[in-house]
C-alpha cells in the first residue's frame, strides 16, 4: 500500500479542519492507521475526533517541560485516529510559522514511528504566507497536497495563489476538493478551475447543515451521523484519497484568466 | 535525571537563568567543523553573525564566509544569495567540502538549507547544520553538527556517542563550578601573576612534592601547557624535578582528526622541553570527563603531594581530589575566577584573551604567567 502523507491548503474558513477531521475519521472506519496533525495556532483541527475537547498542543507543552514525550502530545480519537495540534501564539505576538518548524521537527523526535500511518493529514492555517507553513513539506514529508476551495471568486484565488507556491516548490496537486458554498453551477466551476491548472477535481461536498450541527457538538459526521449522505460523501472522498496515484505539478493560471473562469459561471449572466 | 549543584528540579542549564552573555552554539558548529576539518563553512544569515569567531576561524584552516542576508532576505528569503556564495566559495577555494550552517535568521524564516545546496553536489560535499544561537547549552551546536555528519557518514556512529557523552559532561562542569553556575558572575582578572609565580617557585625551592595537570580543552592547551613547562623547566634548573608529577590530557588516539592533531603535538612539546608526562588523563575534548581519573590518581598515587597547578579548566577535576594542598589554577575564562575562589582553589590566574593566540597554532606557545615563571625565576638568580 502506497503511504500518504498529505496536507490540505486552502483560504481560512473554507473547511479544512472539517474536511481534514471527516477524511480522517473515514480512512480509520476503513481500518487504515490514520494520523492528524493540525497546524493552526487556534488548535482545533482534531476537536471534533475528541468529542469536542482540546488537547495539549506540542509547543505549549515543549515551553513547560524540557523532556517532551510522544504520550504529552499524541493522542487516540475517534476510530483510532493519532491527534496531534502544533499550537502557538496568541494572534498578534511571536511567530507561529516559527512555530510550526519546531513542532515538526519535535514530533519527528519523540515520535519517529509517526511515518507507519497509512495516512498522515497535517491541516495548515489559510494561505501560505511564510517559510513555515510549508514545514509540513519541507520537513513532515508530506507527498500529496490537497487544495479546498469552493465556487466564490477568493476561494478560488487563494486556491490559486497556493498553486503557484507549490509549483514553485515543485510539489504534488492531488487535487482540487470543492466544499461547496451553494455557489452557482460551483461543481462545474471547480472541476474546470481543477482541470485548466493540470488537476483534477477529486472530490464535491455539498451543503449540508449536519456538517455543522456535528461539529458544533464536538463530533465528526462520521461518528455523530454515521448513516448521513453527507457521512458517505466523506467516505468516497477518502477512498478516492487512499488510492489517488495522479498527482500533478500544478499550472496555476494567471489572475486575467481566473476572472474570466470566474465570470464564466457567474450567477447573473 | 539528577539534580545539578544538588538543588533540586535543576537538571539542566536552562534551569539556571544566566544572565551574562555566553559562548554561541552557531559559534560552536563552527568550531566543530573546523575539528572534522570541513575546508568551509557558510553562515547562511545577516554579515555580522559570529564575526570574531569566523575571523579567527580563518587563522585555523578553515574558511568561513556569509551569505550576508539583509532586511529583503529576511522578508523575502535569501536562498540566492546563499547560492551566490556557495558559487563564489567554489570559485575562490575549490573546496572539497562545504558546510552551510543556520544562524537565527534564516532559521527563524524557516530557510532550507539543503535546498541551495542540490544545484552543487557534484562540485564539493555538503554538510547543512540547522543551527540557531538560542540554545542554553552551547554544546547543541556540536551536535547539530555531528548527526548530519553521521547521516552522511563523515563520523562513525560510535565517535558520536562518544562526543554525545563527553559534551552531556563538560556541560554538566560547566553547571557545576563554570560559567554557568550562577546567574550573574562578574569578570575578574585573578591574582596577580608575578606573585603567585613567587609563591609557585617558593615550594619548589622548599623541596616540596607538587603535581602539574593539563586539563585543557582542545587548542587551548598550546599555551596551557606552557605554564607546565615552564614550572617544570624551573623544577629542572632547581634539580627538584623527581619532586614534580605531571599529568596530561593529550592522548592522541582520542578526538575528531584535528584534535587528534593538537595532542601530538603538544606531546612534542613536552618531548622538546624535557617535560616527562607520568600519566595521560585522557583525550583534548575530555576536559570535561577526566575528574574522576585525576580524583583516582590524586587519592592513590599523589596523596602526599604539597602542591597542585591545574591549567585549563581547572574546575572540571572535583575539590576533593586535592585535600590539604595548595592550588594553583589557570583559567581563561574572567568569569571563571569567582566559582574557582569559591571551590577553594588558592590562587586563581587568568590567561586574558587565550583562545584567539592559540588559533592556527600547531606547537607549544608562550603563556603570560609562564613568562612571569620564568623571569621572577631568572631574577633571583
Amino acid at each position: 500500500m502506497v503511504q500518504k502523507i498529505i496536507a490540505i491548503y486552502g483560504k481560512g474558513g473554507i473547511g479544512k479542519s472539517s474536511t481534514a477531521s471527516n477524511v480522517a475519521a473515514a480512512c480509520a472506519e476503513s481500518g487504515y492507521k490514520v494520523m492528524i496533525i493540525g497546524c493552526d495556532p487556534k488548535s482545533d483541527s482534531s476537536i471534533t475526533l475528541l468529542g469536542g475537547k482540546r488537547i495539549p498542543t506540542v509547543l505549549d507543552t515543549l515551553r513547560e517541560k524540557k523532556n517532551i514525550k510522544k504520550e504529552d502530545v499524541v493522542f487516540e480519537g475517534f476510530g483510532g485516529v493519532l491527534c496531534t495540534e502544533v499550537g502557538g501564539p496568541e494572534p498578534g505576538v511571536g511567530c507561529a510559522g516559527r512555530g510550526i518548524i519546531v513542532a515538526i521537527e519535535t514530533l519527528k523526535k519523540i515520535y519517529p514511528e509517526f511515518m507507519d500511518n497509512d495516512l498522515i493529514i497535517y491541516d495548515v492555517p489559510g494561505d501560505v504566507v511564510c517559510g513555515g507553513f510549508v514545514a509540513p513539506i519541507k520537513k513532515g514529508f508530506v507527498n500529496e497536497v490537497y487544495v479546498l476551495t469552493s465556487g466564490e471568486y477568493m476561494p478560488l484565488y487563494a486556491a490559486n495563489n497556493i498553486c503557484r507556491g507549490f509549483s514553485k516548490i515543485g510539489m504534488k496537486l492531488g487535487g482540487v476538493i470543492c466544499n461547496s458554498r451553494n455557489a452557482f453551477l460551483e461543481r462545474e466551476l471547480a472541476e474546470e478551475f481543477a482541470n485548466k491548472i493540470g488537476s483534477k477535481l477529486i472530490g464535491y461536498i455539498p451543503k449540508d447543515p449536519i456538517v455543522q450541527n456535528c461539529e458544533r457538538d464536538g463530533f465528526s459526521v462520521l461518528e455523530n451521523a454515521p448513516d448521513s449522505e453527507i457521512a458517505e460523501i466523506y467516505r468516497k472522498l477518502a477512498k478516492e484519497i487512499m488510492e489517488n496515484s495522479d498527482s500533478v505539478n500544478p499550472t496555476p493560471l494567471s489572475d486575467d484568466e481566473l476572472r474570466n473562469l470566474s465570470k464564466k459561471y457567474a450567477a447573473d449572466e | 535525571m539528577e539534580d545539578i549543584k544538588g538543588i533540586k528540579g535543576i537538571t539542566d542549564i536552562a534551569d539556571i537563568k544566566i544572565v551574562h552573555p555566553r559562548p554561541s552554539s552557531i559559534v560552536a558548529s563552527l568550531y566543530t567543523l573546523r575539528d572534522m576539518k570541513i575546508d568551509v563553512a557558510i553562515l547562511h544569515g545577516p554579515p555580522g553573525c559570529s564575526f570574531k569567531h569566523a575571523r579567527l576561524l580563518e587563522e585555523d584552516g578553515i574558511h568561513v564566509l556569509t551569505s550576508a542576508m539583509d532586511e529583503n532576505d529576511f522578508v523575502f528569503g535569501g536562498l540566492d544569495k546563499l547560492k551566490f556564495t556557495i558559487e563564489k566559495a567554489i570559485e575562490l577555494f575549490s573546496p572539497k567540502s562545504i558546510a552551510i550552517v543556520g544562524t537565527c535568521t534564516s532559521m527563524i524564516i524557516g530557510e532550507e538549507l539543503s535546498e541551495a545546496v542540490s544545484d552543487y553536489e557534484d562540485k564539493a560535499s555538503f554538510i547543512c547544520v540547522e543551527i540557531h544561537a538560542g540554545y542554553a547549552n552551547n554544546t547543541d551546536g556540536v551536535i547539530a553538527v555531528l548527526e548530519p555528519a553521521v547521516k552522511s557518514g563523515l563520523l562513525s556512529e560510535d565517535e558520536f556517542s562518544r562526543q554525545k557523552e563527553i559534551l552531556q559532561k563538560a556541560t554538566a562542569v560547566e553547571i557545576k563550578a563554570g560559567a554557568a553556575s550562577q546567574e550573574y558572575l562578574a569578570p575578574s582578572r585573578g591574582d596577580i601573576k608575578y606573585k603567585v609565580a613567587e609563591r609557585l617557585i617558593q615550594l619548589l625551592r622548599e623541596n616540596k612534592k607538587g603535581v602539574l595537570i593539563l586539563n585543557a580543552k582542545k587548542e587551548t592547551a598550546y599555551m596551557f601547557a606552557d605554564e607546565i613547562v615552564a614550572t617544570y623547566e624551573i623544577a629542572k634548573k632547581l634539580g627538584v624535578s623527581e619532586n614534580i608529577s605531571v599529568l596530561s590530557n593529550t592522548d592522541v588516539n582520542l578526538g575528531l582528526p584535528r584534535v587528534r592533531e593538537h595532542a601530538e603535538n603538544i606531546e612534542k612539546g613536552y618531548k622538546e622541553a624535557g617535560v616527562v608526562v607520568d600519566d595521560i588523563i585522557g583525550g583534548l575534548d575530555e576536559y570535561g570527563v577526566t575528574g574522576k581519573t585525576v580524583l583516582n590518581l590524586m587519592k592513590t598515587k599523589y596523596a602526599d603531594s604539597d602542591f597542585v597547578l591545574i591549567a585549563g579548566v581547572p574546575h572540571a577535576i572535583p575539590p576533593e581530589a586535592f585535600e590539604n594542598m595548595e592550588i594553583f589554577s589557570i583559567t581563561n575564562g574572567p568569569r571563571q575566577v569567582l566559582p574557582l575562589k569559591e571551590i577553594g582553589h588558592d590562587h586563581v590566574i587568568v590567561e586574558i584573551d587565550l583562545h584567539p593566540k592559540t588559533l592556527g597554532v600547531d606547537k607549544i606557545i608562550p603563556s603570560e604567567f609562564g613568562d612571569n615563571l620564568r623571569s621572577v625565576f631568572s631574577d633571583s638568580l
